[in-house]
């Protein structure tokens, strides 16, 4: 087995953690320090690297288990604050590249609307083109679970874009 | 292009029996210029899911990381060495002062006198059976022992 190496094989994990973390958290700079949190915790594991079927679905797991910690302090947090919670769907926002295209901008938000679980079944499969097992894999549910998750996320962003399309918001 | 197989494959797409293969068809598909109208709605969907793996961390975190994890190994491995023998060198100091303290203290005692030859002597006494029956000795103790040891036995037998 070929030995895996921080530079080459952890660290370009990086965008995905940082997408998934993203996806969780709904904000840039928590997504970010979740990244650095869980490369940080792989780098002292090194030593059972070799024994990892995939170094990269443990890693997702790792920031993928983080991500849900820290939204959760950050939800318990915007109950006290309330305020807080507007200003992050808008202004954590990351997406000023696409923000031309509405359409974009209302998928990005019903996504975003969706459960956890959903969130990051459609994140690994439809952005980061994962298969179910892997999928299943770093969530740690069956693929079933996963096919389930999947499309009930994919039904209820196709259906509630539609309402939209057809009546307005 | 066969909008056809497109329609079949987004059919598919919602009952999530699609292969990863077939979903990025999709969203080649939904992602140039001029899609038909029957299926333009779902042209948002497919461009952002593209869109989101365009997604990135600069080369900034790289180096932070980097720095946050190889500078405390580099550090580490130059340090060993002297890591290593630091409990020694503590060791041998310590042992350097308790002997000097130790050197310093007899030496004065020894200068003092009296002390160590008493201590001696009793030391010397102590080690024969017969000092527990010695007259000369300090009476009074010793006897309270003789008699709690004869009583003893005799509750004994």
């Amino acid at each position: 087995m070929e030995k895996i190496n921080f530079r080459n094989d952890i660290l370009p994990l990086k965008n995905k953690l940082y997408r998934l973390a993203l996806r969780i958290t709904l904000d840039s700079a928590e997504a970010e320090d979740i990244v650095q949190d869980t490369m940080i915790r792989v780098w002292h594991r090194k030593d059972e690297w070799e024994k990892f079927d995939s170094i990269e679905a443990y890693c997702l797991t790792v920031a993928r288990n983080l991500a849900i910690d820290r939204s959760q302090k950050l939800e318990s947090k915007n109950i006290q604050l309330n305020d807080d919670a507007t200003e992050i769907s808008d202004s954590h926002d990351p997406h000023e590249l696409m923000e031309h295209d509405e359409q974009v901008v209302i998928i990005h938000q019903l996504m975003n609307l969706l459960p956890e679980k959903q969130r990051s079944v459609i994140q690994l499969r439809d952005i980061e083109g994962k298969n179910y097992k892997e999928i299943a894999e770093i969530l740690d549910i069956t693929e079933e679970q996963v096919k389930v998750n999947l499309f009930r996320g994919r039904q209820k962003i196709k259906q509630k874009y539609l309402e939209i399309q057809n009546y307005g918001l | 292009m066969d909008y056809k197989y497109i329609e079949q494959l987004l059919e598919r797409y919602w009952d999530c029996e699609t292969t990863i293969e077939e979903e990025q068809i999709l969203r080649a598909f939904f992602h140039q210029e001029d899609v038909p109208s029957n299926l333009i709605q779902y042209k948002p969907l497919f461009v952002y899911q593209k869109e989101q793996k365009s997604i990135l961390l600069g080369e900034e975190f790289d180096k932070k990381m980097l720095g946050l994890i190889e500078k405390p190994v580099v550090k580490a491995q130059k340090l060993t060495i002297y890591r290593r023998f630091a409990p020694l060198f503590k060791a041998a100091a310590m042992i350097a002062i308790i002997l000097t303290v130790g050197v310093v203290m007899k030496k004065s005692v020894d200068n003092n006198g009296g002390l160590i030859y008493v201590y001696d002597q009793y030391q010397g006494n102590n080690s024969d059976p017969q000092v527990a029956y010695d007259s000369k000795l300090p009476v009074d103790s010793i006897n309270n022992i003789v008699k709690d040891q004869d009583g003893s036995q005799v509750e004994n037998n």
